[in-house]
């Protein structure tokens, strides 16, 4: 009846907007956000408050300047985040006008839109769940419209109310009919070999996993975030955790702060490691990184076929990860990595800017006088970080131009990459190669579902010097400082770093929480082409081909069509009345739409009964039946008997045709 | 000034003579029953009724009929541009033999007021009318004077386009609590107007079947008429749409409702009812609330709107 908005409608289209774009607020600079937020904030508190409505110049106002702060903030309209972040503002502009019902269905039904372009960022679980309760807020918004439309606001006693929670209730049914469908469409739906549209990019604002070179203090970021950096499967036992080197990048260039691979290191493999009864097979499923590390435990032997090693062996992809890419790899522990290490290496592995750290190479020197054999010396100075005053904490000072100076001689407390770039100097100012790899360390063994979880949090540095004979061997000097670093991760090694996140049950949690994450990715994720064949094949399809699988996803559409549609059709069924005459006539009522002669709404009883009485040979029972109801219903209260007698009539009687 | 005269047979139940009343105008004005039934509503609600056509359809006709079967007192007053608001209230007149101002009551003082054309007279005079019929009682010279009950104003006057006229100012036409409309006769009662003797001979062969008390005694038995749970729900709900379509400047107000309530239980006792049902809300929406309701600019006309909420407005 009514064209505008009722206020309960316009505060559930913006309760549905809100959240469907507070997942592209996070990512969004803060003008953008603050524009967003305004535009909900004040069309909110003109419904609640009776704010002035914004005039025509300020929403026209709106509209460009939101279109200025988009290309300010971007440099383009074009592109995902820009391309989205123009939606969400031109609909925060909206909002402003958002007065009529069309207006309210044209923001709700965008807020679904809204929310499927959230997938192009990520498709985390957690993000699937938030965007299904969206989903759901907006369905009730676009009822609680139709609402508006349909039924002036008085609703008769006894029916279902029209607020807000039989609107919630209403679209979760909604949205449990749309189910099937949706299950039908994602088993069946044609996959391709690669994405339709543009690759997801997961969120990786302030989030950057491993970088390529090192800068003392910078792992540091890294500890306080605990969002996973892979999941490994092991085909057998999985080794135990001191073994667990999670191998990256390998640094070898250094110029007294930064440690970079230097320009030797792209090398391709010269000796690949062979396979013996000691090999680990695993699978990893690595998450976006936009980087090309992959990471894999010493030493890979086997590898796909999209992915490069480095004579160091690093793994390189040969695309940057940008959406959960699983990779499977057989490593070999056994091997001697370089047992001749040519000069040319011998002098990058010992290479030192000239006149850094002369304390330690005061100290190296003083070593190399008492141990002259490269081992005994390095046992010498893992025994001095195990006894001397060294201690391992994230929370330390930065360093200035002779880092390992001061960091061995003064400040002595650190983390993995201070121990790792001082012992690293050392080595070289005794004339021991030696270089530094980054990587993980460790991971969570999720017993439970048999899968290694490791976080960024476990990123760590050690350190590889060649040794005669024996070639690169990894030298792990935090180990020697914090052995609990790397028995049980890098949590355990900071006492009392106090965040409330670290309470034992809330990071027991968080595991349970991760199971489900990989549950998600294995299952709905990773449901690739290759595993809709074999789903197919299981089923006894595999002769298909896309058209045909096409032709299947369409049938199989159409049969739940009519299926949803009588579903449906019970739902929408007259709620049901707290009056029992008025549900005994609604029999009769019912038993005369069948005959076709329907009364309409707006239509009194005795308006329709004329028409209804002459159709039938049995009109003037039916007409009887029929005042009888009307006394029932609108007179003053009858007695229980004749109500009840009243109510058998009804269910007795059946029009008489010819 | 017509003596109240009775019915023979004051045997006869109120019910059944308000049937015979009923008959008795519908002999006079040929055709009308409907609307010879909302103008019996009016008349048990306690209400007044302005009957709107063109001249010559039989408004004043049926006015008289309504006021001679009421019984009781009744008086016409025919609105003319120079009428003055004395001339329908009375006035003061000073009597030199005893010194002080006597009242002499003017026209309005009647049960029944049959005011013709009222359109045709000013704006003040009309208010002076309407506000009596508003408060059911005169002040003159700062005295007041109560009107008798039964107070049952029937007004008629002319679509407003016609010269010469001063409409009725909107605030104040909701006073009346119907307006209804007669539209020409079809051609079976034309011819039987035709036949038949002058209508004005009709009228006077016309007596009264009430009397004041007769009538007050109705209006007291509509004002008992049941009104269910399920009929409140559907007044409810007209006059909520009226409030929330965009076509209309302002919705119904609550004296609105009041006067639907009221008037539909006037409506069900014309039937012997003693509740209200659906039908008669439905029937008696339209002389009520269209009156009362201005569209806005551009928008459809108030009577349109109030067809499309009835056809839109369900019933259970």
């Amino acid at each position: 009846m009514r064209t505008r908005l009722s206020k309960l409608s316009v505060l559930t289209v913006l309760a549905a907007f809100l959240v469907a774009v507070a997942p592209h607020l996070w990512a969004m600079p803060p003008t953008l956000w603050a524009f967003v937020a305004a535009a909900i904030a004040w069309r909110a508190g003109a419904e609640v408050a009776n704010w002035r409505p914004p005039g025509r110049l300020i929403r026209v106002g709106a509209t460009f300047l939101g279109l200025g702060l988009v290309i300010l903030q971007y440099g383009t309209l074009w592109g995902r985040r820009a391309a989205t972040a123009l939606l969400c503002v031109m609909l925060a502009s909206k909002l402003l006008e958002m007065y009529r019902l069309r207006d309210g269905r044209m923001v709700a039904a965008l807020a679904f839109f809204l929310v499927a372009t959230q997938f192009l960022f990520s498709q985390r679980l957690e993000l699937v769940l938030w965007l299904l309760a969206s989903c759901w807020l907006a369905t009730a918004a676009l009822l609680r419209i139709q609402r508006d439309e349909d039924a002036p606001r008085h609703v008769r006693p006894g029916h279902r109310a029209a607020g807000v929670p039989g609107m919630l209730r209403a679209g979760a049914g909604l949205l449990a009919f749309a189910l099937p469908f949706a299950l039908v469409l994602f088993a069946l739906f044609p996959r391709l070999g690669s994405p339709l549209w543009g690759l997801p990019e997961e969120a990786l604002d302030g989030r950057t996993g491993l970088s390529d070179e090192m800068s003392v203090g910078e792992i540091a970021s890294l500890f306080n975030d605990d969002s996973p950096a892979f999941r490994v499967t092991f085909d057998g036992t999985p080794p135990s955790r001191d073994q667990l080197y999670w191998r990256g990048p390998v640094l070898w260039d250094f110029d007294g702060r930064t440690w970079r691979r230097g320009f030797h290191a792209n090398r391709p493999i010269d000796r690949e490691p062979a396979i013996d009864d000691g090999a680990l097979r695993y699978t990893v499923q690595i998450e976006p990184t936009e980087r090309r590390w992959l990471f894999a435990l010493d030493y890979p032997a086997r590898w796909p076929d999209d992915v490069r090693v480095t004579s160091s062996f690093e793994l390189l992809s040969d695309e940057p990860l940008t959406t959960l890419t699983p990779y499977s790899v057989v490593s070999e522990p056994d091997f001697t990595d370089t047992p001749v290490l040519t000069p040319l290496l011998r002098r990058l592995a010992t290479e030192l800017p000239d006149g850094s750290n002369p304390r330690t190479r005061e100290h190296a020197l003083t070593l190399r006088r008492e141990h002259p054999d490269d081992a005994a010396l390095i046992d010498a100075v893992l025994r001095w970080f195990n006894e001397g005053p060294f201690f391992y904490s994230l929370e330390t000072a930065p360093l200035g131009r002779h880092g390992a100076d001061e960091f061995l001689f003064d400040l002595r407390t650190g983390y993995c990459e201070y121990y790792a770039s001082a012992f690293t100097v050392l080595m070289r100012h005794a004339g021991i190669p030696a270089r530094i790899v980054t990587g993980y360390q460790g991971g969570f063994w999720q017993a439970s579902d048999e899968y290694l979880l490791v976080r960024n949090s476990d990123a760590h540095a050690w350190v590889e010097v060649w040794l005669d004979g024996r070639g690169w061997v990894r030298v792990d000097p935090t180990a020697a400082v914090s052995p609990s670093r790397i028995r049980d991760g890098a949590r355990s090694a900071v006492p009392g770093a106090g965040r409330w996140l670290d309470a034992d049950w809330i990071f027991g949690l968080r595991n349970q929480y991760d199971r489900l994450q990989h549950l998600w990715n294995q299952w709905v994720l990773g449901f690739d082409a290759e595993r809709q064949q074999s789903m197919l094949r299981r089923l006894g399809l595999q002769a298909l081909g896309v058209t045909g699988q096409a032709a299947l996803m369409i049938a199989a559409v159409l049969l739940l069509g009519p299926l949803a549609w009588w579903l449906l059709g019970l739902m929408r069924r007259d709620p049901r009345s707290d009056d029992p005459a008025e549900r005994a006539w609604r029999r009769v009522e019912n038993r005369m739409r069948r005959r076709g002669v329907r009364r309409a709404p707006s239509e009194t009883v005795r308006e329709w009964l004329p028409r209804a009485a002459a159709a039938i040979r049995n009109g003037a029972e039916l007409e009887r039946l029929a005042a009888n109801y009307v006394r029932l219903r609108y007179g003053r209260p009858a007695s229980e008997p004749a109500l009840r007698r009243f109510i058998e009539r009804c269910r007795r009687w059946r029009p008489l045709i010819d | 000034m017509t003596e109240p005269s009775t019915l023979s047979g004051m045997a006869a139940s109120p019910l059944e003579r308000l049937q015979a009343a009923v008959d008795a105008v519908n002999g006079v004005v040929l055709g009308k029953p409907g609307a010879v039934r909302l103008a019996f509503s009016a008349l048990l609600a306690g209400g007044h009724l302005l009957i709107e056509d063109l001249p010559g359809v039989g408004k004043t006709t049926l006015a008289q009929a309504m006021a001679i079967v009421t019984g009781g007192s009744w008086h016409r007053i025919q609105f003319t541009s120079d009428l003055l608001p004395a001339d329908i209230l009375g006035v003061s007149v000073w009597r030199r033999i005893d010194e002080t101002f006597e009242f002499r009551p003017g026209p309005v003082f009647a049960n029944v007021v049959l005011a013709d054309e009222i359109n045709r007279a000013t704006p003040r005079t009309q208010s002076a009318l309407l506000e009596a019929m508003a408060e059911r009682q005169v002040s003159v010279d700062g005295v007041t004077h109560t009107l008798p009950r039964p107070f049952f104003v029937i007004a008629t006057q002319n679509p407003l386009d016609l010269v010469g006229t001063y409409p009725l100012p909107d605030s104040q036409l909701d006073r009346f609590l119907l307006r209804i409309s007669l539209g020409y006769p079809d051609a079976d009662e034309e011819r039987q107007l035709l036949r038949e003797p002058d209508r004005r001979d009709l009228l006077a062969d016309l007596a009264a079947v009430f009397d004041e008390d007769g009538i007050r005694a109705l209006m007291d038995q509509a004002s008992e008429v049941h009104l269910s749970d399920p009929v409140l729900d559907y007044l409810q709900a007209l006059v909520a749409a009226t409030r929330e379509h965009p076509a209309l400047r302002a919705g119904l107000s609550p004296r609105a409702t009041l006067a639907l309530a009221a008037t539909a239980r006037g409506h069900a006792l014309l039937d012997g009812r003693d509740h209200v049902v659906p039908d008669d809300v439905k029937q008696i929406f339209a002389p009520l609330a269209v009156h009362r309701l201005q569209s806005r600019a551009d928008a459809d006309p108030p009577d349109d709107v109030v067809e499309l909420i009835l056809q839109r407005t369900p019933i259970s």
